[in-house]
C-alpha cells in the first residue's frame, strides 16, 4: 500500500506560494480550532483538579494538594493562580526541600507580576521559613504596597501583623517597634483591632504604645475587661502605679476571675504603699516605711541564706559569701534607724534604702526571684533608678 | 486579432473590467516569476516548511497530551492497575499498526530521515508522517519510555518531502527538503530553534554545508514561531538559580562528565546489543515486543517510580528544584536507562531526545548532591548539576558536542553556566568516544545495512592538502621576459623535462624542454620566451589547499605552481600529477 498526495499543484512559482500561504492560513485556523478546544477541555479539567486541591490543602493533606495542583498545572500551565496555590502547598507541607520549588514558582510569578500582592505575601511566607529577615520584610513591605484583589486595607493590615508576629519571633524589636507605629496609624475604630496591637505593642516591650492603644480600646468599649487588664499592665511594666492600680482595679471588679490582674494588682498595692520616697506623704508615714522595708531586707536574707546553706553568724566574719557580708552591713545599720526622726540625717534615709535594695538584687540574684514586698521593694528600685536618670 | 475580436468589451468599447482584472493578474504572475528563481523560491518554501511542520507538531504534542489523559489520567497513582495494563495494551497496538500498516517507523527516525538525504533523494514516505503521528502518539502517550522530539523531527521531514516532490522541485534541493523539515520538526518540539539547527547539521547532514544553512535556519524559526503562538512561550522547565562561583568547582563538573560519559556508554552499548538480538527473533515476536517493554515499564511505575513513564519533563522539573534525594536520583537514572532501552530495542516508535535528558538530570543531580556531601563548600545548586548533567548525556550518548552545549543554554537561558557545560560535556564525549568508536545513531543506521556519513567521521579524517604532494621549488625557473636563446642556454644543464615560466608583471606558465629548444632552433632566439608563450597562464595553488582541488589543474598542466598566500610572486613549490597520485597512493597503502 502507498500514500501520495494528488498532484494539482501547478508549476508557477507565485501561484505555489498562493495556494502555500492559503493552505498555511486554513492549517492555521484548524489548529486554531482545535487548540481552543483542547485548551477549554483542559481549563475544565484544571479547575477540577484545583477544586480537589484546594479541597486537600484545606484539610491539611499537602501531598495530596500537591499532587492535585500539578496535574491542574499540567492542564493549564501558564494559570498563575494553580501556580501560587501549588507553591503555598510545598511552602505549607513543612518539608524544606520543597521550598526551593515553592520559590521558584513564586519567583516566576513575581517576576511576571511584581506588584501582586498575594505572590509577595507568599515569599514573603517562604522567606520566613527560612528565618530571613531581611527578605522577609521586603516581601511583606511589598504585599503590604501591592495590588490586592479585595478588601485591600484589611489585607495590608493583615500582612503588616503577620511581618511584626515575624520579627518579634526573631527578636528584632526594634524592627517590629517601627511596623507597630505605622499599624496604629491605621487600624479601625475597632476595639478588637487596638486591642491585638496593644498586644504586640506589649510583647515588643514597647509598654507606652500599648498604653496608648489600650486606652483607644477603651475608649470605644470602657467596659473592656480584657482592655483594663491590659491597660493596668502596661502602666505596671511601664512603673507609673496609680494608674496601674486604677486600671487593674476597674479591671478586677469587671472580672474577679482574673488571676493576673488580682496579682498585679496586690503587687501594685505593695509597692504604692510601701515606697518612701513617693511625695504626698508625711515623714512618719516614711519613716515606717523605711523601716519596714530594712525588716523585710533582713527576713529575705536569713530566708535566702538558709535556702543556700550559708552561715551568716559564722565566728569572726570568716564566710566570703556576698550575703553574710550584707548581713554584717544590715547589722551595722540597724542602729541607725533610730536617728531617722532626726531632720538633720537627710542622707540616711537613702542611705539605709541603699543597702535594703543592695540586699534584695543580691538575694535576687542568688535565691531566684523574689515575691511579695520584696518584689515590690525591686520594683521601687527600679522605678527610682528610672527616675534619676 | 482574433483575441481582441473574442474579448468581451464594454457599451463604450473598451474591456470588461472582469478582463482588466484577469490581464492585470496575469501580468503580475509575469512579473513574480522572474523574481523566484530557485534559490530565492527554496528559502520561501523553508518558511512554508516551517510553519507545517509547526502545526504538525503542536498537532501532536495536543495527541500525546490527550492521550495521556485517556489512557492514564491527570493524576498519575502508584499502585494502579492502569500503570502496567496500558503500557502494554498501547504496545499490542503500536506493534499491529507499525507491522501491518506503518513498517518504516519503527524507533527515532533520525536515522531514517539521514538515509533519506544520503541514499533516498529526499524521498520519505508521506505516511510516515501519518503513521509516526499515530503511533509515536499512542507509544509515548501510554507511558512509553520515550520522547516526542525525533519522531517531530522525522514528521517534519516526511511533510517537507512530501511537499518538495508534489511541488517537483530539482532533484538537488528534494534532497535537502528532509534536513530542512527535520530542523523545523525538532526546533518545534524542543521550542529552541539554534540547537535544532546544530543538531540538524551535527547529525542528519553529517557536515558543515553554507548552502542548506539559510534553509534551515529559516525554517527552524518559522516552525517555533508557531509552536509558539499556539502552546506559549513557556520554557520546557522553569529554571532555578544556577551559579558558578569559583573555578576550581570545575572539577566537580569534570566528574560529572566522567560519570556521565559512562552512562552514555552503558545506554549506548545496552541498545546497541540488544537491538539487533531481538530483530533477529522471529516476525510473531515483534507483535508483542513494544508489549512487553510496556509491562516492564508500568511494572517499574507500579512499584513506585512512575517519573520514568513518558517523556518525563515533569520529574526533570521537579529534580531541578531539589524535589528528590541523590539515592532517588540515581535509581531514576537507571531505572530510565532500563526503560528507554526495553523501549526502543522494541521497536516501539518513539525518540531518544527526552530519555537522554531525563537521564543526564538524575545522573547531574545525583552526583552534584553526593560530591556536595563530601565538599560541603561547592556552590553549585541541585539545579545546576541536573542542567548540566542534562548536557553530559547528550554529548555522550547522542555525541553531538556543540549541540548539547547550546541545547543547555538554550533551555537555561542562562550563560553563566557555559563554562560547567563545556568542560562537562567535553569530558564526557572523550569517554564515550574512547570507549564506544561509534556514535549511537551511526551504529543503528549500521545495523540496519546502511553506512552514511557523520560529523564525527570527517573530524576525524586527515585531510591530504596541497603542501603535502608539493615538491620542491624547481632549479631552473625561466623567465618570460629574457630571451628564448638566454632561456635555453639555462635549461641546458638541468635534466628536467617541464619548466615553469614566471611570467610578466604576474602569473606562471609552462614549456617543455623541446619546445624550447624547438623555438630556438626555428631561429626565435631573439624573441622574449612572453611573446611566444600563449597569454593563458598556469593556475596557482596555495600549500594550505585540499589536495583534491589540485586534481582539476595536474591533468591539464604538467607542473602547476604553489605560491604563497601573502605574496602571489614568491613560490613555495610546485606540484605534478605524479607528485599528487604518489601522494594518494600512500595514504591508500597506510589505510
Amino acid at each position: 500500500m502507498s500514500w501520495s498526495l494528488p498532484k494539482l499543484v501547478p508549476r508557477s512559482a507565485p501561484l505555489i506560494l498562493l495556494i502555500l500561504t492559503l493552505a498555511a492560513a486554513t492549517g492555521f485556523a484548524a489548529v486554531g480550532h482545535l487548540v481552543a478546544r483542547y485548551n477549554a477541555n483542559q481549563q475544565s479539567r484544571g479547575r477540577k483538579l484545583y477544586s480537589q486541591g484546594l479541597a486537600a490543602a484545606s484539610a491539611g493533606h499537602y501531598d495530596d494538594a500537591i499532587a492535585a495542583f500539578r496535574a491542574a498545572l499540567t492542564c493549564d500551565p501558564t494559570n498563575s493562580q494553580y501556580q501560587l496555590s501549588l507553591a503555598r502547598a510545598l511552602r505549607d507541607s513543612n518539608d524544606p526541600r520543597r521550598l526551593d520549588e515553592a520559590e521558584s514558582y513564586l519567583v516566576a510569578l513575581w517576576q511576571r507580576s511584581p506588584q501582586d500582592a498575594a505572590v509577595n505575601l507568599a515569599l514573603a511566607r517562604v522567606a520566613a521559613h527560612r528565618g530571613s529577615v531581611e527578605d522577609a520584610t521586603r516581601y511583606y513591605h511589598n504585599a503590604m504596597y501591592g495590588a490586592w484583589n479585595s478588601d485591600p486595607d484589611a489585607n495590608r493590615s493583615k500582612a503588616r501583623i503577620e511581618l511584626i508576629q515575624f520579627l518579634l519571633k526573631k527578636n528584632a524589636l526594634a524592627n517590629a517597634d517601627s511596623e507597630l507605629m505605622a499599624l496604629s496609624t491605621s487600624l479601625p475604630a475597632d476595639p478588637a483591632a487596638h486591642l491585638h496591637a496593644a498586644q504586640l505593642f506589649a510583647d515588643a516591650q514597647d509598654y507606652s504604645g500599648a498604653l496608648t492603644q489600650y486606652r483607644e480600646a477603651l475608649h470605644l468599649d470602657p467596659s473592656n475587661s480584657s482592655a483594663l487588664a491590659g491597660a493596668g499592665e502596661a502602666a505596671y511594666h511601664l512603673g507609673n502605679y496609680t494608674t496601674a492600680e486604677h486600671y487593674l482595679q476597674a479591671a478586677v471588679n469587671k472580672d474577679p476571675q482574673d488571676a493576673d490582674a488580682r496579682r498585679l494588682l496586690a503587687i501594685t498595692d505593695l509597692v504604692l504603699r510601701n515606697n518612701p520616697f513617693h511625695s504626698h506623704i508625711s515623714d512618719a508615714e516614711r519613716n515606717r516605711r523605711i523601716t519596714a522595708a530594712f525588716s523585710q531586707a533582713e527576713t529575705r536574707l536569713i530566708e535566702c541564706a538558709q535556702q543556700k546553706g550559708v552561715d551568716l553568724h559564722a565566728a569572726g566574719g570568716t564566710s566570703s559569701s556576698p550575703l553574710a557580708a550584707l548581713q554584717t552591713r544590715w547589722m551595722a545599720t540597724k542602729p541607725d534607724l533610730s536617728r531617722l526622726r532626726s531632720p538633720a540625717e537627710t542622707d540616711l534615709p537613702d542611705a539605709i534604702m541603699d543597702l535594703v535594695f543592695q540586699v534584695e538584687q543580691q538575694t535576687a540574684s542568688v535565691c531566684g526571684p523574689p515575691q511579695g514586698l520584696d518584689l515590690a521593694l525591686l520594683l521601687i528600685l527600679q522605678k527610682r533608678e528610672a527616675a534619676i536618670q | 486579432m482574433s483575441d481582441l475580436a473574442s474579448t468581451p468589451r464594454s457599451a463604450e468599447g473598451m474591456p470588461a473590467p472582469s478582463v482588466v482584472r484577469l490581464r492585470a493578474t496575469q501580468r503580475l504572475f509575469a512579473s513574480l516569476e522572474g523574481v523566484f528563481h530557485e534559490e530565492v523560491f527554496f528559502l520561501i518554501l523553508s518558511v512554508f516548511i516551517g510553519i507545517f511542520s509547526g502545526l504538525a507538531v503542536v498537532c501532536f504534542r495536543l495527541a500525546i497530551d490527550w492521550m495521556h489523559l485517556a489512557l492514564l489520567g491527570p493524576l498519575p497513582q502508584t499502585h494502579s492497575w492502569r500503570l502496567f495494563a496500558v503500557p502494554s495494551l498501547a504496545g499490542l497496538v503500536v506493534a499491529i499498526l507499525v507491522l501491518h500498516l506503518f513498517p518504516g517507523i519503527r524507533g527515532s527516525g533520525v536515522n531514517q530521515t539521514k538515509a533519506a538525504l544520503y541514499i533516498f533523494n529526499g524521498f520519505i514516505p508521506f505516511r510516515t508522517a501519518v503513521g509516526k503521528f499515530i503511533c509515536a502518539a499512542l507509544a509515548i502517550g501510554s507511558g512509553q519510555s520515550l520522547g516526542p522530539e525525533d519522531p517531530s523531527l522525522q514528521i517534519g521531514a516526511s511533510i517537507a518531502s512530501a511537499l518538495g516532490r508534489q511541488l517537483q522541485i530539482s532533484r538537488e534541493k528534494l534532497r535537502l527538503m528532509a534536513p530542512v523539515g527535520a530542523a523545523a520538526g525538532l526546533a518545534a518540539a524542543f521550542n529552541a530553534p539554534i540547537s535544532a539547527v546544530l543538531f540538524v547539521i551535527e547529525e542528519v547532514i553529517g557536515r558543515w554545508s553554507a548552502g542548506i544553512l539559510g534553509s534551515v535556519v529559516l525554517s527552524a524559526v518559522s516552525s517555533v514561531v508557531i509552536v509558539r503562538w499556539f502552546l506559549g512561550s513557556e520554557p520546557l522547565f522553569r529554571i532555578p538559580v544556577t551559579t558558578f562561583k569559583r573555578p576550581t568547582e570545575l572539577v566537580a563538573y569534570a566528574v560529572l562528565g566522567i560519570v556521565g560519559g559512562l552512562a552514555s556508554v552503558a545506554f549506548a552499548k545496552s541498545i546497541g546489543y540488544l537491538r539487533p538480538r531481538l530483530k533477529a527473533l522471529p516476525r510473531w515476536t515483534q507483535y508483542f515486543q513494544p508489549a512487553f517493554a510496556g509491562l516492564l515499564i508500568g511494572l517499574i511505575a507500579f512499584l513506585g517510580a512512575p517519573q520514568i513513564m513518558g517523556a518525563g519533563y515533569d520529574s526533570m522539573d521537579q529534580a531541578m528544584h531539589g524535589q528528590y534525594t541523590w539515592k532517588v536520583l540515581a535509581v531514576l537514572a537507571v531505572l530510565k536507562i532500563v526503560a528507554s532501552t526495553v523501549s526502543f530495542v522494541s521497536g516501539t516508535p518513539g525518540g531518544m531526545f527526552a530519555p537522554t535528558l531525563f537521564i543526564g538530570a538524575m545522573l547531574g543531580g545525583a552526583v552534584g548532591d553526593v560530591e556536595r556531601i563530601f565538599f560541603p563548600h561547592l556552590t553549585g545548586s541541585t539545579g545546576t548539576y541536573v542542567l548540566v548533567g542534562m548536557g553530559v548525556l547528550f554529548a555522550g550518548f547522542l555525541r553531538v558536542p556543540m549541540t548539547s552545549v547550546f541545547m543547555v543554554l538554550e533551555v537555561s537561558g542562562n550563560y553563566e553556566i557555559i563554562v560547567p557545560v563545556i568542560v562537562a560535556n567535553t569530558f564526557s564525549y572523550l569517554v564515550s568516544r574512547s570507549l564506544q568508536t561509534i556514535p549511537i545513531f551511526d551504529l543503528l543506521t549500521r545495523q540496519d545495512g546502511l553506512i552514511l556519513p557523520s560529523l564525527e567521521e570527517e573530524r576525524e579524517e586527515a585531510i591530504l592538502r596541497v603542501e603535502d604532494a608539493m615538491l620542491p621549488v624547481p632549479a631552473a625557473i625561466l623567465s618570460a621576459a629574457d630571451y628564448v636563446d638566454a632561456n635555453a642556454r639555462r635549461v641546458q644543464s638541468c635534466t628536467d623535462a617541464t619548466f615553469l615560466v614566471r611570467m610578466h608583471p604576474s602569473g606562471w606558465s609552462t614549456i617543455t624542454r623541446e619546445q624550447l629548444l624547438h623555438l630556438f632552433q626555428e631561429g626565435k632566439g631573439d624573441l622574449t620566451l612572453g611573446s611566444i608563450l600563449p597569454s593563458q597562464s598556469v593556475p596557482s595553488l596555495y600549500p594550505d589547499l585540499p589536495l583534491d582541488s589540485a586534481l582539476r589543474y595536474v591533468n591539464n598542466y604538467a607542473l602547476v605552481p604553489v605560491v604563497n598566500r601573502a605574496n602571489s610572486l614568491q613560490l613555495e613549490g610546485v606540484i605534478s600529477r605524479e607528485s599528487v597520485f604518489q601522494k594518494y597512493g600512500t595514504r591508500s597503502k597506510n589505510e
